[in-house]
């Protein structure tokens, strides 16, 4: 093979002479490189949309319900409602070492949080400080709630982006503020920016979070909690301790532990294995569609190239009778074939590259949504092109062989 | 001698087989202008496509030089051809996108010879069959008569040891076959190339110095032509 700037004005001419039809030709490969890039890029950046809804959540989390019982148990219909008390959180702390954090919440939802003329819709949450450990908050202004709000029961609160954003719209640092939540006033301690949207008892961009033991006394809700947030040490699988936690509970508010309804078990680890199985289908879909769709424009171009060859049996036999060895026909068509698909293909790159930007922008353009980046790396850019290399020549393979074929007798036959 | 042909048979096989060579004998020397001719169907295609090495024989030998050709590659069939041979065809086989000097240059192109000499050399060889100013054309821009110039510039350049004209004049008019027939004699008489035109018409055969009469696979007479006495109509026909 001879590389020189004639092999390449030799390509060029003979793609370049046929305007129209390369131009179609290489669509089929512009559209099918474009496809998987662009698909591959959605995927990815749907997927850190739908993660980034667990941000900042513990991914060894359980966080148990109570609900209505479904087993009679020791002579108690089915049926029966029970509640979570604060002593079951004790108990899962003694008799589960190992549980890093157990953790009650209060929620009440839907009151309005004021503040001058200001007013926003927000959740009530009691918590502990420990809470932190299962929510990782992003602190912009203050603090968040300590053990001496906790053990004092001050009423003071930390408050989510949303209600911070409603409430306090000229922006700048809340803390020391009075809100009015319900009958009762809150000193502003934090402000919370985390914006998962797992909620436990309301979305933490729209939560008020208090003191727990004052919103039991606010709330009238003796020693009952709503839910209890418990953490696993990392390296110890929570799908493990759940029939031993399901057993303390069980006993303790007589109902059947085998009674799946009667307690319900958030276990966020489950939830993100669910997530990681649905995309590994997804990326499967992907790459089958894309993949194909650039299998059938390769196999295109290796049928515009075998019907180029055709009509050129003469200028090729031409060639043959004026020395030039088949090897020379061969690496003439595959170099063909290899140009189409690699311009075609770069075309693709290029322009799923700029799409998935225009995306990245109009997701970002909504402050709702969470950053996600679409674009893909440069390293998949460039296999691409290394892909689309080898399929120019496998695409040129079956036209360059019957270019081979041409004997030079044949350009004085076809006239 | 140049060319030596020895017993050279060929049968296509297609279906029925077909005996076209049947045992050819020639001997060619260098420096000579001479025609095969025959009537179509006599085998003088196939003779040319042997003796240009597009084609195998069957059984015989086939020397040109000395040098036994018989059995190559395709590699080394297409090296012969390239140093060896340049092909002057009826239908010009010029390639229609490209210029007359990106024709003319091919041939060494094939040879890894650098652009630039081989753009010079082609240049050279067109001012020498006058069509410097058509360097820059494209085929179809041109005559019938220049194509045919540019093609015999193109099997020139790389300096041949034979020249194998097929039909050179058959689709050219009678006033620029004669121009095309002089500038092969003239290149013969002045530079000494071995020319070997293949044709079926009598005047164009005139024109050479040696005729070879082929028929049914056989050669039948060689004539010598020398005195160029022939009619345009040839020897052997009443109209003489």
């Amino acid at each position: 093979m001879r590389f020189d700037v004639d092999s390449f004005r030799e390509i060029a001419d003979s793609l370049v002479r046929n305007k129209s039809r390369s131009l179609l030709t290489g669509f089929g490969v512009f559209w099918g490189i474009f496809m998987l890039l662009f698909l591959i890029g959605g995927g990815q950046g749907l997927k850190q949309m739908i993660t980034s809804n667990f941000e900042g959540f513990a991914t060894n989390t359980g966080i148990l319900v109570s609900s209505q019982t479904s087993l009679p148990f020791k002579g108690f219909k089915e049926g029966r409602y029970w509640r979570l008390s604060y002593t079951d959180v004790d108990r899962l702390k003694q008799m589960m070492p190992e549980l890093q954090t157990v953790t009650p919440v209060i929620s009440t939802g839907g009151r309005d949080a004021v503040y001058g003329t200001n007013t926003s819709t927000a959740s009530v949450r009691g918590i502990y400080a420990d809470y932190q450990r299962i929510e990782t908050p992003k602190i912009r202004y203050g603090r968040y709630l300590n053990d001496a709000d906790i053990l004092q029961e001050r009423k003071v609160c930390v408050i989510g982006k949303r209600i911070y954003n409603d409430l306090f719209p000229d922006g700048g640092d809340p803390c020391g503020a009075f809100i009015q939540v319900g009958p009762v006033y809150y000193q502003v301690v934090g402000v919370d920016y985390s914006s998962g949207n797992i909620s436990i008892g309301g979305r933490s961009d729209q939560s008020v979070l208090i003191p727990l033991p004052l919103a039991q006394k606010i709330y009238n809700r003796g020693r009952d909690v709503d839910l209890i947030c418990t953490a696993a040490y990392s390296g110890i699988r929570m799908s493990d301790l759940e029939p031993r936690m399901r057993q303390i509970i069980a006993q303790q508010h007589q109902f059947d532990p085998s009674d799946k309804q009667a307690m319900v078990l958030i276990n966020t680890e489950q939830m993100f294995a669910l997530v990681d199985n649905l995309f590994m289908g997804v990326n499967f879909l992907i790459w089958l569609v894309g993949l194909g769709t650039i299998l059938a424009g390769v196999i295109g171009v290796s049928n515009i190239m075998m019907v180029t060859v055709r009509e050129r049996t003469t200028e090729i036999g031409i060639r043959r009778a004026i020395g030039a060895t088949p090897r020379d026909i061969l690496s003439q068509i595959i170099l063909e074939s290899i140009a189409l698909t690699l311009v075609a293909g770069s075309f693709g790159i290029v322009f799923a590259v700029q799409l998935l930007r225009l995306m990245e922008k109009i997701v970002s353009m909504n402050p709702d949504n969470p950053a996600a980046s679409f674009q893909i790396g440069f390293g998949l850019a460039v296999a691409a092109a290394l892909l689309l290399t080898l399929l120019g020549v496998v695409a040129g393979m079956a036209p360059a062989s019957r270019a081979m074929a041409i004997k030079p007798v044949d350009a004085m036959r076809d006239e | 001698m140049l060319i030596e042909l020895k017993d050279v048979n060929k049968t296509y096989n297609n279906g029925q087989p077909l005996h076209v060579l049947k045992g050819i004998d020639l001997s060619i020397d260098r420096g000579e202008f001479v025609s095969i001719m025959g009537a179509s169907g006599s085998g003088k295609s196939t003779l040319l496509n042997i003796l240009g090495i597009l084609d195998n024989y069957d059984t015989g030998e086939y020397y040109i030089d000395g040098r036994l050709i018989k059995g190559l590659t395709e590699k080394q069939a297409a090296d012969y051809r390239n140093r060896m041979i340049g092909f002057i065809f009826q239908s010009f086989n010029l390639i229609g996108f490209k210029t007359a000097v990106e024709n003319v240059e091919l041939p060494l192109f094939y040879q890894g010879v650098s652009r630039h000499k081989r753009h010079e050399l082609a240049m050279q060889y067109l001012d020498k069959l006058g069509l410097t100013d058509w360097a820059h054309h494209y085929p179809n821009e041109m005559s019938g008569g220049q194509k045919q110039r540019v093609a015999i510039a193109r099997a020139l350049i790389t300096n041949p040891k034979i020249i194998l004209a097929d039909e050179p004049t058959g689709a050219l008019d009678s006033k620029t076959s004669e121009e095309v027939m002089q500038l092969l004699s003239r290149l013969n008489r002045e530079e000494g190339v071995t020319i070997i035109v293949v044709t079926h018409e009598s005047g164009v055969a005139n024109c050479t110095d040696k005729i070879v009469h082929i028929k049914d696979g056989i050669i039948g007479q060689i004539e010598d032509n020398r005195e160029h006495h022939a009619s345009v109509f040839g020897t052997s026909t009443i109209m003489k």
